[in-house]
Formats: C-alpha cells, structure tokens, sequence
C-alpha cells in the first residue's frame, strides 16, 4: 500500500497495490487531483482527499475501498448506539423503519436512533435563521447546506471564499448526536466514554463527527458503512418476521421514535431543499453538478437564491458509495415508505424557539473553523512559478494523455514546480528536446527526494 | 515587467458555455493567491462581459493579462457595437430582446456593475464592427 508520509491519521480510502493496474481511471476522476501514479500505482495524497468516493466507484479493479471500521467493538460492557440515517430504510423495500431499528438492537446495539426528529429541528431552526437574515444581511445569498460533509470539505478545499455561505446551523447528525449523548448519560448515570456512539451512513467517506464539531463534554462519533451492517441486519430483520415479529419495545423518548415520511424524504435529493418550506431554494445532486454550481456562485451567480442543498452523491444520500442496493431501487422504495408514513410534523414551533434563542442550533466552531476540520486548501502558486507552469504546459503541447501519472499535463507542470515529478516522467517534454537546456537543468534541481 | 496572458474564445448566443471564460479566469487568480475581494471583482466583471457578448454582441474573445499589481481583462466581439456608449453606461438602460428578459437578464446593469466592480473601464465600439471593453483591477494586497 501507498501511503503519503505526512498524511492525516484518517484516511478516507485505501489502495491495494496488488489489485492496482495503474490504469490512471482514478487518477483523471479525482476533484481535487489527489491520485498520481507512481511506480505503476495508484497513490493517494490523503491530506487533500475529501472522501467523495468517485475513485471507489471508478475502479474497475476494485482497488480502492472506503477506510475499514469493524464491528468488534460493540463490547457488551459500554452502551453503544445507532445513529440511524434514514438512507438505511430504504435499503430495505417493504420493511417498516421500526422494524429495521429493532433489528439493529438485536444485532447488539443498546439503542437505535431515527434522525427524523433532529431533522425537524433543524428545518424549524433553517426558516428561523433564513427570516432573520433577510433583515440582517449577516450572512451572504444563497446559504449552502451544511448537511453533506464531501461539499463542505469540497469548499474548504476549493472554493474557499464560499465559507461564508455556509449555513451556520449545525447539521441534523450534529445535532443528534450532541444531544443523543447527554440525555443517555443523563439516564444512565454515567460518564460519556462507557457509552459509544456509531453514526450508520452510506457516505463514501464514512466518517463520523468529529469531537470539534460537538463541542465540549462530547466525544467524537465512530462510523459504519450501512454495508458493513447490511448482510447481519438482514438476517436479523428476518429473524424477527419469522418469530412474528416481536412487538416494539415502547420508546421511552422521543427521539428514540420511528420516523416520519418527510425524514425519509431526506435520503433523496431535494428533501432537505423542500423541508425548509422556503420559495427560492434549489437541490444539486452528484458531484460535478456541486462543482459547476459552486463556481457558479463563486463569479457571483444565484444571488437570488435563498438556499441551495448539494449533495456530493446523484440522487442525493441513496447514491452514497456505501449503500447496498442500487440508487433507482432504493429511491422507490424509500417514495413508498414515505407515502405510507404520511409526511408531517410533530415538534413544537415554541420550544424550537426557545432553544434557538440559547443558541443551542450554533456550533461553536464558526465557518472559518471549517478549515481545520475540512482539511487543506489548494496549493497556491507564486508568480514566477506560474509562468514557468505556463511555460512547461506550452513547451509540453500535449494532450493530457496521463502517461506521466498526473490526471493532465497543468497538473503535470504544477507537480513539476512543486518538486513531486521529474521532467523524465513526461514523454512529450523528451520529444521536445529540452534535454540540456537551461530549463531541463532547473527543473530537475526542484525535484524532491523521495 | 512581464505578464501572464489568457486568451478564451466566446461564442455569441452560446449561453451553455456562458460564464466559462471568468471561471477559467478566476481560478487562474485563485491559484495565484491574489486576494478574494480581487478575484470577485474580475470575475463579476468577466461575467457581465461574456454575457453581454453573448446577449448583445458577436463571436469573440475574453482575454486576461496579469502581473503582480494589476489584472487587465479584455472583452472584444465582431457584433454590431454601441451607438450611444453613453446612453449604455445608464442603470436601466437596455435592448435585450423579450426572451432574454424572460431569462432574468436585462435589467440594465451590467455596464453599471462593471464600472462598479473594476478600478478603470473603457469601452471603445464602432457600430458595425463591435465592441471592447477593457478593465483593470489594481492588486492592493
Ligand atoms: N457587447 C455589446 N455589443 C452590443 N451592445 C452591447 C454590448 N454590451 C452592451 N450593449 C448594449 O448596452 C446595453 C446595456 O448593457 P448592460 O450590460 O448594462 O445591460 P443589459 O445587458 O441589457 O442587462 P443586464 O446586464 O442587467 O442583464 C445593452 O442592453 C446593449 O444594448
Ligand atoms: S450525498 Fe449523502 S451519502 Fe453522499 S457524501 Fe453527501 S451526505 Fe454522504
Ligand atoms: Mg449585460
């Protein structure tokens, strides 16, 4: 396996070097061009790696797979607990959520959370916000959804002078988990680390939220893949129909409720978008989209749009890399679900008020702060180097064959001048006879040591 | 002193790839680490061009000339120019055809907006020939 020396302790993806090819698929795929051939393969610059998952899905050869978690830690001496995303009942056609939950307690979870009551909360407190800031200008046209952690670390990475669009309301598994925490150790006496807190997602990056993002006397949140659960759940979910179905333990708290139509709209795209019940909103789903749309805002388009929700993934959560049916069978599913569950609401607009004045919505990191959780921003050039990177792209006149490892000859020039590729590595620059040229000289002097 | 210089071609009535030549443009800045309030302005400022080539005017180039103190965009189009540059400049003023309102564009504030936005405009057309326009933007920091 390839690993960058300097790389962050998570690492979103994983390359298998026996199965690589060095086909360079990854490689042109990747948005933040964070994949080079070396040797013949694949390596991953981890530090710009935003977990999308496009490479996972990409190869053919199945060499790159989302970090790894195991279930083993379910110990039976701490209380763990499902943060549920309701993507996960869609994977299951015909099975109601409830059942699905209680599934996932016999699987050896203490609990097992529906979201749908947080993403309530969350949409009374987004139309509060958006109200107030037309009034107070505070924050700029359009909002972008904080929800989908891909775009957030997109931004951070990419578009940085967009963090100040960024909704400022913490997102629903935030929210969630912050509050899942404390009234647990408020019901069981007990101190936050003997209880356990697993975030089921889809998403390709599996991640699960960060301590940062929770603020203090919280804990970070570890994460499945909903297909690391799906086999053993299924089998549980059987289990019970065939046992006639054990009746549902009555939930003793509110959010520990089944959810509702409207928190399973949220696995698709334009659930969130059409939650805020707002006029002038706008749903992006899959990647490039994102990416189309954000350059959009950046020249200073959609000024008249109140709120966009992307999602890194098409069709929205029921893309995400880690499903296990396909996107269109999950999306019926997960349609008819909500048509029997009826959409509705059920929280009290006073009380959401109430918690919105004690700014118990806000994170206490602020947009800026994103930075640090969402990883680094793209390298900038000075000057001089760019018109030598100007001058290589010219000399070079090729055509982005990808021969060299980089995903195209800028990005190859780019590598060139910050020293992580030698002049040899392209075959046209030899065909161009800039052997012993003062240029040929200057650029082997910036290459690095390995 | 020497420059970096880009040069795109525009399309008159292309409103799919409208607005690519700023992106181009505006990356360009942002891997250069020039300011964002810098950045923002050129890039309004090569969008409101591009669309008024598109809208307005006829096939052809945006161009961008950068060195450390300054940006130099340049639009300039074969179309059918400005007669009354003047009478153009004035918030409100416009021609744009009933389709292109329909749209969300033409409310006259393009030209407005470009010399908001940019440190110098200066438009020259012939009526006939086309237009160009060129603005500069002074890097403060
Ligand atoms: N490149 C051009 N070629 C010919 N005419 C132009 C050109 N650019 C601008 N004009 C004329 O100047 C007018 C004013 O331009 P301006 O950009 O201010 O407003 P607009 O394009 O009509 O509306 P808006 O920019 O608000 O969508 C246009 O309606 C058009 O008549
Ligand atoms: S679209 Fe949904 S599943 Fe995909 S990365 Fe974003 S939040 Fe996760
Ligand atoms: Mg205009």
């Amino acid at each position: 396996m390839q690993e960058e020396k300097d790389a962050p302790r998570h690492f979103f993806v994983h390359t298998e070097a026996d199965l690589c090819l060095g086909c360079s698929l990854c490689v042109k795929r990747c948005p933040t061009r964070a994949i080079r051939v070396r040797d013949g393969k694949a390596a991953v610059k981890h530090s710009v790696c935003i977990g999308c998952g496009e490479c996972i899905r990409i190869c053919e050869q199945g060499a790159i797979t989302a970090s790894t978690s195991d279930l083993n830690s379910l110990s039976s001496d701490k209380i763990s607990i499902a943060l549920v995303s309701p993507v996960l009942y869609s994977q299951f056609p015909g099975i109601l959520p409830r059942d699905i939950l209680q599934g996932l307690k016999s699987m050896g979870f203490t609990h097992a959370v529906d979201m749908a009551y947080y993403f309530e909360m969350f949409q009374w407190a987004t139309a509060e916000y958006v109200s107030r800031n037309r009034k107070t200008g505070e924050s700029p046209w359009p909002l972008i959804s904080p929800v989908c952690p891909v775009v957030i670390r997109l931004i951070v990475h990419r578009f940085p002078s967009l963090l100040p669009h960024v909704h400022p309301i913490m997102r629903p598994v935030a929210l969630m988990a912050r509050d899942v925490l404390s009234q647990f150790k408020h019901h069981y006496g007990i101190e936050g680390h003997d209880i356990l807190l697993y975030y089921i997602n889809p998403c390709p990056s599996k991640m699960g939220i960060p301590k940062k993002e929770l603020g203090k006397g919280t804990h970070s949140t570890g994460a499945l893949g909903i297909n690391d659960i799906y086999a053993e759940l299924s089998r549980q979910i059987k289990h019970l129909e065939k046992s006639d179905k054990i009746p549902f333990a009555q939930a003793g708290y509110e959010f520990e409720q089944c959810t509702s139509g409207g928190g399973i709209l949220w696995s698709l795209s334009g659930g969130e978008a059409e939650a805020t019940g707002l006029e002038r909103i706008l749903a992006v789903a899959g990647l490039y989209e994102t990416i189309t749309y954000l350059e959009k805002i950046e020249i200073g388009l959609f000024r008249d749009i109140e709120y966009i929700e992307f999602r890194a993934c098409r069709e929205g959560c029921i893309g995400g890399a880690l499903n296990a049916i396909d996107k269109y069978l999950a999306k019926s599913a997960a349609l008819k679900m909500s048509k029997v569950l009826g959409v509705g609401t059920r929280l009290n607009r006073e009380r959401v008020l109430r918690l919105y004045d004690s700014n118990w919505f806000f994170p206490k990191v602020s947009p800026q702060d994103l930075k640090k959780i969402g990883g680094q921003q793209e390298k900038t050039f000075s000057f001089e180097e760019m018109r030598l990177i100007e001058e290589i792209v010219r000399i070079i006149d090729g055509k982005s064959c990808g021969a060299c490892g980089s995903p195209d000859c800028r990005t190859f020039a780019e590598d060139l001048v910050k020293g992580e590729a030698a002049p040899e590595d392209c075959v046209y620059l030899e065909l161009r006879g800039i052997q012993n040229t003062d240029l040929h000289e200057k650029l082997k002097s910036l290459k690095k040591r390995p | 002193m020497t420059s970096i210089h880009k040069s795109y071609h525009v399309a008159k009535n292309d409103f799919i790839h409208a607005g690519e030549a700023s992106i181009h443009v505006k990356n360009l800045l942002k891997s250069m680490n020039y300011n964002q309030d810098l950045v923002r302005r050129v890039a309004i400022c090569g969008y409101e061009a591009e669309m008024n080539l598109v809208m307005h005017g006829g096939d052809g180039e945006l161009s961008v000339d950068v060195n450390s103190e300054r940006v130099i965009l340049e639009v300039a189009d074969r179309g059918p120019g400005i007669l009354d540059i003047e009478l153009a400049m004035q918030e409100g003023y416009s021609t744009a055809k009933e389709e292109y309102r329909e749209m969300g564009f033409g409310a006259g504030m393009g030209l407005p907006n470009m010399k908001k936005n940019s440190d110098a405009l200066k438009i020259t057309s012939e009526p006939g020939q086309g237009t160009h326009v060129s603005m500069t933007f002074y890097n403060k920091g």
